[in-house]
């Protein structure tokens, strides 16, 4: 089937935050549990342990054939097969992932255990959009633009009015975990899992499920091993206490349904991510806290939650909250401009080199040597055409080889998938 | 596998039922309308040269189109 790009990364982003929002109401529900609600960090083991058990489950469903393709390529991503060995090209990536998300999750732990309601603190992990977009500009050959930031500080200050609560109080340590702890990991996470999408492997585009599987088994390695060494030192017993709870029918139940439901909305994350830069990608994200409003909804009319605020002041806050971040999400969709330039260049000179230096121009991101009428078929993005211009045209004036150019504005275009 | 871009110019107002006609053909894996020397970029990825004559043939077959430059790639860097 072949659809416009542009709707599948924000079809795969939004399912995935829809996805995301019932994740937040089934943990609402499950970390209520009294095992839970006293030990923040079992509760972190129980999601891990079980959330392994289950993702091979599910990883080894969705690799069933049914006529000639696996279900997981028929309804997740058409890159899948099936469950696999991680590849050696892929080992460091999903290590610093791990790592990552282990470390992420420790720091949430720490901070809910340290605070009664950690919602007003956690809704700073929504800066995370500005350290992507810092990161991106030194990893990636995208410096962020004039649009890119000012949506980004939008979509960001409006999630944290949208999900801000004035019943929990300012405390300095948790706060200070959130923004050295929880938010670059979780923007290094992302950066790394964009960096396993966009590889090949054997001459195939690596798949978001088995992602997301071997992203489960390191990151449930990593968690065990830290909380076994904080049992050590403290003398706690997080990690027993963690599987002997998650063994129990019941919880062992509950904790599937989180994390099944938590594996397709990561899937779709990751897939999206092979599409679209990971903040444009965190900044769609944000938009789980407007699908998470009817769920909270559902949760307080079946008694699981007892507090929605209803002070017109705060509702007023967070309908600002959710109209920036709706604004945010708009602008950042409307402003990419794409083009393919066509060049041909002078006799007697490398094409290699050329290449080089074509892809080295900041905002291109394909380059193909051809046969036939031109040299070189470059594709390039940026936000705005006079960044088009400043950063793309000129670079290209300043290469010797090339004869003529031509730019081609992309006005619309469509993509198999 | 072989890919190529075929360049496509258009006689005015046939583009949008040519695109339609075009999202029908197997190997294409990628459709560009543009602005400038040409109107369409078609992507195709072919298993051989022979596959390629087969989409060249059908696209020009298709009603309003002038005229495609065939550009086979050699090498390819891209971030996705």
């Amino acid at each position: 089937m072949i659809i416009r790009k542009k709707y599948l990364f924000y079809i795969l982003a939004v399912t995935s935050s829809f996805i995301a929002a019932t994740v937040t109401a089934l943990d609402s529900y499950v970390g209520a549990q009294s095992p839970f609600i006293n030990d923040p960090w079992a509760f972190a083991f129980c999601l891990l342990f079980v959330g392994v058990i289950i993702t091979i489950l599910i990883t080894l469903i969705l690799s069933v054939p049914v006529h000639g393709k696996s279900i997981g390529s028929k309804i997740l991503d058409p890159s899948f097969k099936k469950i696999r060995f991680v590849h050696k090209t892929e080992l460091k990536n999903h290590f610093v992932s791990g790592v990552m998300n282990a470390v992420n999750t420790v720091g949430y732990c720490a901070i809910v255990s340290q605070v009664q309601d950690p919602s007003v603190i956690l809704s700073f992990s929504q800066i995370v959009i500005l350290y992507l977009l810092l990161m991106e500009s030194i990893t990636e050959k995208d410096v962020p633009t004039l649009i890119e930031v000012q949506s980004s500080v939008i979509v960001t200050f409006g999630a944290i009015l949208a999900s801000i609560s004035l019943t929990g109080e300012f405390q300095f340590i948790p706060i200070l975990l959130v923004f050295i702890v929880v938010n670059p990991t979780w923007a290094v996470f992302s950066i790394y899992q964009r960096k396993l999408k966009l590889m090949k492997i054997r001459n195939r585009p690596n798949d978001s499920i088995n992602i997301r599987f071997w992203n489960v088994i390191f990151t449930f390695l990593f968690t065990a091993i830290i909380l076994f060494v904080k049992d050590v030192f403290t003398s706690s017993n997080h990690l027993l206490s963690g599987f002997t709870t998650s063994v129990q029918p019941y919880y062992f139940l509950i904790l599937a349904a989180t994390m099944g439901t938590t594996f397709f909305a990561y899937v779709l994350y990751i897939r999206a991510l092979g599409l679209g830069k990971a903040s444009v990608n965190n900044a769609i994200r944000a938009s789980t806290i407007i699908f998470a409003v009817p769920f909270s909804l559902l949760l307080l009319k079946l008694g699981y939650i007892t507090e929605f605020s209803t002070d017109p002041v705060m509702l007023l806050i967070k309908v600002i909250g959710m109209i920036l971040i709706i604004l945010g999400i708009i602008s950042f969709a409307l402003t990419l401009i794409k083009a393919y330039i066509f060049i041909a260049i002078k006799p007697g000179y490398s094409s290699r080199e050329t290449m080089k230096k074509l892809w080295d121009i900041r905002g291109v991101t394909h380059v193909s040597v051809t046969a036939g009428k031109y040299d070189f078929i470059v594709k390039v993005s940026t936000r705005t055409l006079m960044k088009g211009y400043e950063r793309i045209i000129r670079k290209l004036d300043e290469i010797d080889a090339i004869k003529k150019y031509h730019w081609e504005s992309v006005l619309k275009d469509w993509e198999k998938i | 596998m072989i890919s190529a871009y075929i360049l496509i110019s258009m006689q005015p107002g046939k583009t949008d039922k040519a695109i339609k006609e075009m999202r029908q053909i197997s190997n294409v894996a990628k459709i560009s309308i543009i602005a400038g020397e040409y109107d369409i970029v078609v992507r195709a990825q072919v298993k051989n040269l022979e596959e390629l004559l087969d989409v060249t043939d059908r696209i020009q077959m298709i009603d309003g189109v002038n005229k495609t430059t065939t550009q086979i790639i050699e090498k390819e860097i891209s971030l996705q």
